[in-house]
């Protein structure tokens, strides 16, 4: 039965014994049947206004964002009289007894409207029955990612919204001021990201077992701040490597030091990998940032083998001028005492190893068998019966194997050169 | 209640309820169409909107999904003269009949909320009823890991009616084969999706009957990609740093001692950082074959070295002994015997040194051992000058233990068989 809908009284003291019922016809309004139900479809305009993004997840690859929602559109069940034209604010708990668009997100994992203190839902009718429609509403979405580039990449995520059960015969979803209806706070910011540029969008998505829906896109694009990764990876696999590298500047008779400098490289460059990928999903392509640090692995590693065939090769070669040696030295009862005292020279150093090459003056004795092979060679002699120090100078300075001289400069200039490559390829 | 005609008017607003169109308050929610009759046939689509994730550790996959209905309720047929659907709002479902399907096995599941219930109800003039969700559902998948990371898991998504058994309710997939659909872009980072297939049987239970079930099908094939770069290559390249130390100098204790235990410790670590992501299972699984035998190829270099320095050890300590028992009579100096010691001496920082100054060679035993030695060596003749150079020269050759040379050779070998064995039987 038909109530009568009673004039608003402008004596403003008294309480007005009006109900809502009364006000907007609610007994009569079929919440199950939208506007113009049975005719043209019925436009629903869209207002979003990001709050806040919460979180990006590599791992599971989605985001997390809130934002208020606004609907707006026009119901004529509910309108009323007034003289003011001014909107009337109702309760968030009246929806439930009204119709209201249903609005869901694609592609969503979780979502839910914020209920403290009470639901945050805002209704809000004008007199011709044009109804605003706001929720506050957490939601993780699905974003694609793809790391191929990370960390130096840019991820390109979007919101969808679509209404569930009308389709486009039934209810037009759009942005109401076209690409302004998306608007964000000042101070939206996250910590990894910087967020290039909010958009929006819109487009049809097609079911084939319902039909047509309009669906309304909200887009933004983030470029990760890549001065972290710098920090935590980068430079410590860039230190790594060029701590390698002092290997090659230290004596190749410190065997243990250089064994143990080249191996606890490769540990701790084993580490900085381990370290990048419990944060990342466990993708099937390579990453920018495992590029360079098995690149950089590798470098290290090499490190460790030029050392190996540096001491392979020098044992040889003692060997050789050991063998030689020994044919001389049965020859100069006298030298042995020079020997010994090369002997002594090479106690003087601390190494642990006796990887003694021998001074040339021995190799040119290599085809004596007796004074003959003395003549061959005067100018050995001669600097065998010199200073010690000759000697041990000579010494010194052979005691850079060719491959290590090398290796200082190749090395650096090999991983200066990928540097450039590396960067100039990703930024 | 009458029955109203649809108003053709559009310009007004509907002034018909659902209540009087669909009958709703005669129609008894509690009873299934035709009940007391033969079953209902139920069609189920279903829309697969993304796999969210897949646990090892837990067992489980969560999976999103637009699941539909198809049924015929006549009680809810109405006249229309162009026979198109009408489609009401979701809560309408609270005052009708609805099949009550079910994830078996599933552990958690929810009908998306926001910002309505993602519920469709769509009837059309003769009774049939399209009725769609929006789920998210999370359920077991029994995996068998005895070939991870080469393994491809098979899983399905099980429906069926709590209390409806065959002979009320019979649920079947409405277009066959067709009736599975996925959306483009469903794609796990960590796995290739091979098919989706659909099928269905009858599940005895022994209190309650038989009923109809669904299955959602799909085999997931895992990307190795991640796991070589994670694991495969740190296993292998730790495996050949080990071999590093066959080519260093026996002599070196200290090096070759910390290269083996830090290779050691390197495959101790990637050894437990693959199993903090896996379910504890009581078999062994195909990454774990591969860093075990790797783990003991490490650990077997260690002991390689060890049994080097023993039996180093072991032949220096006759060789003293032999020295001793000689006389030094041949005339030579000490200084050439302490250029030998000199040489020895130096590695005095290392244990091999066995030697002092006044020990003498003994010379008795010597051309034994000479012969022998210079058998071996392929000296012409021997003679106690040259001896001595050859019984030096002789013992710098012998600085390669045979056990190193053989080791070279052999555990290369045995490693790359032991792999070409593995991926052929794994892949």
């Amino acid at each position: 039965s038909k109530r009568e809908i009673k004039m608003r009284k402008l004596d403003s003291t008294k309480v007005r014994p009006l109900k809502t019922e009364q006000l907007l016809h609610i007994e009569d309004h079929d919440f199950a049947l939208r506007p113009g139900f049975g005719g043209s479809p019925i436009p629903v305009g869209i207002d979003v206004q990001v709050e806040s993004i919460d979180s990006i997840s590599e791992v599971d690859m989605d985001f997390t964002m809130t934002l208020y929602l606004r609907h707006y559109w026009k119901d004529e069940r509910l309108s009323f009289q007034s003289n003011k034209n001014k909107s009337m604010t109702f309760d968030g708990r009246l929806i439930k007894k009204i119709w209201v668009p249903d609005v869901f997100f694609v592609h969503s994992k979780r979502s839910f409207i914020h209920d403290t203190t009470v639901e945050n839902i805002m209704l809000r009718v004008y007199p011709d029955g044009n109804v605003l429609f706001s929720l506050r509403i957490t939601v993780s979405a699905m974003c694609f990612m793809d790391f191929s580039r990370f960390p130096l990449d840019t991820q390109n995520c979007s919101l969808e919204l679509e209404s569930y059960a009308y389709n486009e015969d039934d209810l037009m979803l759009y942005w109401k001021h076209g690409n302004k209806s998306l608007s964000t706070d000042e101070h939206i910011s996250l910590s990894q990201f910087f967020i290039e540029e909010f958009s929006a969008s819109s487009g049809l998505a097609f079911y084939s077992s319902t039909g047509w829906y309009n669906r309304l896109f909200i887009n933004f694009a983030l470029r990760r701040h890549i001065f972290f990764f710098v920090l935590q990876s980068y430079f410590p696999a860039m230190l790594m490597v060029m701590l390698s590298w002092v290997s090659f500047w230290i004596d190749r008779r410190a065997v243990p030091a250089r064994v143990s400098l080249g191996i606890t490289t490769v540990l701790t460059m084993s580490t900085i990998m381990t370290g990048v990928s419990a944060s990342m999903p466990q993708v099937s392509y390579i990453k920018a940032v495992d590029v360079y640090l098995w690149i950089s692995f590798l470098f290290v590693f090499l490190s460790v083998i030029e050392y190996a065939a540096v001491n392979y090769l020098t044992t040889i070669e003692e060997r050789k001028q050991l063998k030689k040696r020994g044919k001389a030295s049965g020859m100069y009862s006298m030298d042995a005492v020079q020997a010994m005292a090369f002997d002594g020279c090479f106690h003087d150093t601390d190494v642990d190893m006796d990887l003694t090459p021998f001074p040339e003056p021995c190799e040119e004795n290599e085809t004596r068998t007796s004074q003959t092979n003395v003549s061959n060679a005067d100018t050995p002699r001669l600097k065998r019966k010199r200073s010690l120090k000759g000697n041990v100078g000579r010494i010194i300075l052979q005691n850079n194997h060719v491959i290590d001289t090398y290796s200082r400069i190749i090395f650096p200039s090999v991983y200066i050169v990928f540097n450039f490559f590396y960067w100039g390829l990703y930024i | 209640s009458h029955i109203l005609k649809r108003n053709r008017d559009l310009t007004k607003a509907w002034k018909g309820k659902t209540e009087q169109l669909l009958r709703v308050n005669e129609h008894d929610f509690t009873m299934r169409p035709a009940f007391g009759g033969p079953a209902i046939p139920v069609g189920v689509d279903v829309q697969v909107e993304s796999l969210d994730s897949i646990s090892e550790v837990d067992m489980d996959f969560t999976m999103t999904l637009y699941l539909r209905h198809y049924w015929k309720d006549e009680r809810l047929s109405f006249p229309s003269t162009n026979n198109k659907s009408m489609t009401f709002d979701g809560r309408l479902v609270k005052k009708i009949w609805v099949p009550d399907v079910f994830f078996v096995h599933s552990k958690r599941s929810f009908i998306h909320d926001t910002t309505t219930d993602n519920i469709m109800l769509r009837v059309f003039p003769d009774g049939h009823v399209l009725y769609s969700m929006r789920v998210t559902v999370t359920a077991m998948c029994n995996m068998d890991f005895s070939h991870f990371p080469l393994d491809s898991q098979t899983c399905s998504l099980e429906l069926e009616s709590y209390a409806y058994t065959d002979e009320d309710l019979m649920l079947y997939w409405k277009n066959g084969n067709e009736s599975l659909k996925t959306d483009e872009k469903i794609s796990l980072s960590q796995f290739l999706i091979q098919k989706f297939h659909t099928t269905s049987r009858l599940a005895f239970y022994s209190s309650t009957g038989w009923y109809n079930r669904l299955y959602i099908n799909f085999t997931l094939r895992r990307h190795i990609f991640f796991f070589l770069l994670q694991t495969y290559f740190p296993a292998t390249l730790m495996v050949m740093l080990s071999w590093v130390s066959f080519w260093i100098d026996r002599r070196a204790v200290p090096a070759r001692v910390s290269l083996g235990i830090t290779t050691v410790l390197t495959m101790s670590t990637i050894i437990t950082g693959v199993n903090a992501s896996m379910p504890r299972v009581s078999y062994i699984k195909a990454v774990d074959i591969y860093l075990w035998v790797s783990f003991v190829f490490v650990f077997l270099s260690v002991l390689e070295y060890a049994a080097v320095n023993y039996l180093t050890t072991v032949q220096e300590r006759k060789e003293r002994k032999l020295r001793e028992r000689f006389p030094c009579s041949c005339g030579i100096p000490h200084s050439k015997t302490m250029m030998l010691d000199g040489n020895y001496s130096e590695s005095d920082a290392n244990s091999l040194a066995g030697y002092t100054r006044n020990q003498m060679v003994p010379e008795e035993e010597k051309p034994e051992k000479m012969v022998v030695h210079l058998a071996m060596s392929n000296e012409s003749n021997s003679s106690r000058k040259r001896g001595l150079k050859g019984h030096v020269g002789l013992r710098i050759i012998q600085n390669t233990h045979a056990i190193d040379k053989y080791s070279r050779l052999i555990f290369p070998g045995t490693y790359i068989f032991f792999n070409l064995i593995y991926w052929s039987v794994f892949s």
